[in-house]
């Protein structure tokens, strides 16, 4: 059984809000979600240990780019999008 | 037998249409059709009929490749420079990147000319494309059902034709499935084959751009155009620098058919598929029956890993770099929690959720850490299957297209439409869905060729004998060009 607090913590962490009234309309659902998820719990792993990366390729530090400054988009362009002023994202002050 | 995009190709090469022409009659087409399929979002036409003109001009100067002139569209999350790019969510609703993904950029190379961006699941999360914040398009096979997804928009536009070919992107079968529903043909290359750079993200160890095109050789000449290493993936790699040669002879290979992809199949569907392999028989394939146990637990795998992967992924939608921002706030951190609560839609915040419990403290080795160990043991066992098969058969989809209307009802049943389609992506591996009958309703039957990871083109060669042999009659729908 997954509590409304549970539901209400979870949110905090996914940087959501969930009301009450959300809260009582998710949680039935939510907890058959879990549910299904929980279906791999009658699975046994067997001999597999170790987790490869996908396509089962080992990825060397030499196959790494340099780690060099080179050329990219404007701070203008980047933020061209939302609010911002002189190439900075603008956000309500956070500092009082 | 050659697909709707060689003809066109040889049409702009000779001079009987130019790409000017061939995307003016698209856009009438879209704009005759799309109102009532919704299958474009964002058009771009102005911009198309320069390229066009820019297509021309390559065109006669005998530059360019396959693709030179031919319009097509674009799923609309893959970063288009300038142009709306919101994944029909309302959380990117006035997004325009400022750089293109690398299959744009491969496909702007080479004169290629965007239409426009396809209507999709938000997110690219779903099966209907109906939790788009544009409301869902419609199957142009019968506008009573939906299109599936998530690259629904994609399906429709090339099944309705008011698209020559079209991307999208798969993450647990968003190009296979809805390509089954519109009676299309869909390929998902092998994870790394086509740069995601560009591609924004669901599940980045699962998502995969590929082709949704008419026919399967339409579908090998996008996937040359798309494919290939990109240092700013570093997940992708080099494949192949010659083009796919479709081969169409099927004598001797070797065809593994799963039992556990066939488990309550609807006895029509499961007909259709046993009368293409027949026919691969009749041709000199060897075909074997196989177990794959894993694939029982493949579902719930699938959905523990995609959304602890998305639930990462959108966590960089603040409100502060992107698209919308909530208009009443009291701090930032209040600004961030109700832009993404306003932003994002149900099911997004569903699957976030989940991705959330599944690696929070205390449940990450239950159900992340061990979803992980079953996909390595679902690797494995595909592993040895293509030890000694070139290729296994299965269903794309346990079941036809919805009708209209059924996001709205249970979400597991919702998600066991993905069955068939999520352990290719689990495993990384390529996969096509072509279509291979309709029911007696009339609605289109997909079947899927799975191949070892890398092995694409013996994938786009298996599909391709059904094209050259007829092996499904009228069903591979070549297209009307409509000119």
């Amino acid at each position: 059984m997954i509590t409304t607090e549970e539901i209400k913590a979870l949110a905090r962490l996914a940087k959501l809000q969930f009301d009450d009234a959300r809260c009582e309309e998710f949680s039935k659902e939510f907890e058959e979600i879990v549910a299904f998820a929980g279906e791999i719990n009658s699975s046994v792993v067997g001999g597999t240990s170790e987790i490869r990366e996908i396509g089962g390729r080992e990825i060397a530090l030499s196959d790494l780019r340099a780690d060099e400054v080179e050329p990219s988009l404007s701070a203008e362009k980047i933020t061209s999008n939302v609010e911002a002023e002189n190439g900075c994202f603008t956000v309500r002050r956070v500092v009082k | 037998m050659k697909g709707l995009l060689t003809r066109l190709s040889a049409m702009l090469r000779s001079g009987e249409t130019s790409s000017y022409e061939l995307t003016k009659k698209y856009i009438a087409e879209i704009e005759k059709s799309n109102p009532s399929l919704n299958a474009y979002v964002h058009l771009t036409f102005e911009r198309a009929l320069k390229d066009a003109e820019t297509a021309d001009k390559m065109l006669k100067n005998g530059v360019g490749g396959a693709l030179t002139g031919i319009p097509y569209a674009l799923k609309d999350n893959i970063c288009t420079d300038g142009l709306l790019t919101t994944c029909c969510s309302r959380i990117l609703c006035d997004f325009k990147p400022y750089y293109n993904a690398a299959v744009v950029e491969k496909l702007n190379s080479v004169g290629a000319v965007l239409l426009g961006k396809t209507n999709m699941d938000e997110f690219a999360m779903g099966s209907t494309s109906e939790t788009s914040c544009y409301g869902a398009p419609l199957n142009p096979r019968n506008l009573s059902y939906v299109t599936g997804g998530s690259s629904g928009g994609s399906a429709a536009a090339v099944a309705a034709n008011i698209a020559p070919y079209a991307l999208g992107s798969d993450t647990g079968g968003s190009i296979r499935q809805p390509a089954a529903f519109c009676g299309v043909v869909g390929f998902k290359p092998t994870y790394g084959a086509v740069s995601r750079y560009g591609l924004i993200a669901y599940g980045s160890s699962l998502d995969q751009i590929g082709p949704i095109t008419h026919t399967v050789s339409d579908a090998a000449l996008v996937y040359d155009a798309i494919r290939g290493a990109d240092v700013r993936d570093m997940t992708s790699a080099a494949t192949d620098a010659a083009p796919t040669v479709l081969d169409p002879e099927v004598k001797g290979i070797k065809i593994a058919l799963a039992d556990e992809f066939f488990e309550g199949l609807d006895g029509e569907m499961k007909a259709l598929i046993e009368g293409v392999v027949k026919k691969y028989e009749a041709y000199g394939a060897e075909v074997s029956s196989v177990s794959i146990p894993s694939l029982k637990t493949a579902l719930p795998v699938y959905y523990i890993i995609a959304c602890a992967e998305a639930s990462s992924n959108l966590g960089r939608y603040d409100g502060i770099r992107y698209g919308f921002r909530a208009a009443d706030y009291s701090d930032v951190d209040d600004m961030v929690v109700r832009t993404r609560t306003q932003g994002f839609g149900k099911e997004v915040q569903k699957r976030i959720m989940l991705g959330t419990y599944v690696l929070s403290s205390g449940y990450f080795d239950a159900y992340y850490k061990k979803a992980c160990l079953l996909r390595e043991k679902l690797k494995g066992e595909m592993d040895k299957v293509f030890e000694k098969f070139d290729l296994l058969i299965a269903p794309t989809a346990p079941v036809t297209a919805f009708k209209r209307g059924y996001s709205g009802g249970n979400a597991i049943e919702t998600y066991h439409s993905d069955v068939c389609t999520v352990p290719v992506n689990i495993a990384g591996l390529p996969a096509i869905s072509i279509p291979c009958g309709k029911t007696k309703t009339g609605l289109p039957v997909g079947m899927q060729i799975i191949g070892d990871r890398f092995a694409d083109s013996a994938v786009l060669s298996a599909a391709y004998f059904c094209e050259a042999e007829s092996v499904c009659g009228e069903e591979i729908y070549e297209g009307d060009v409509r000119l």
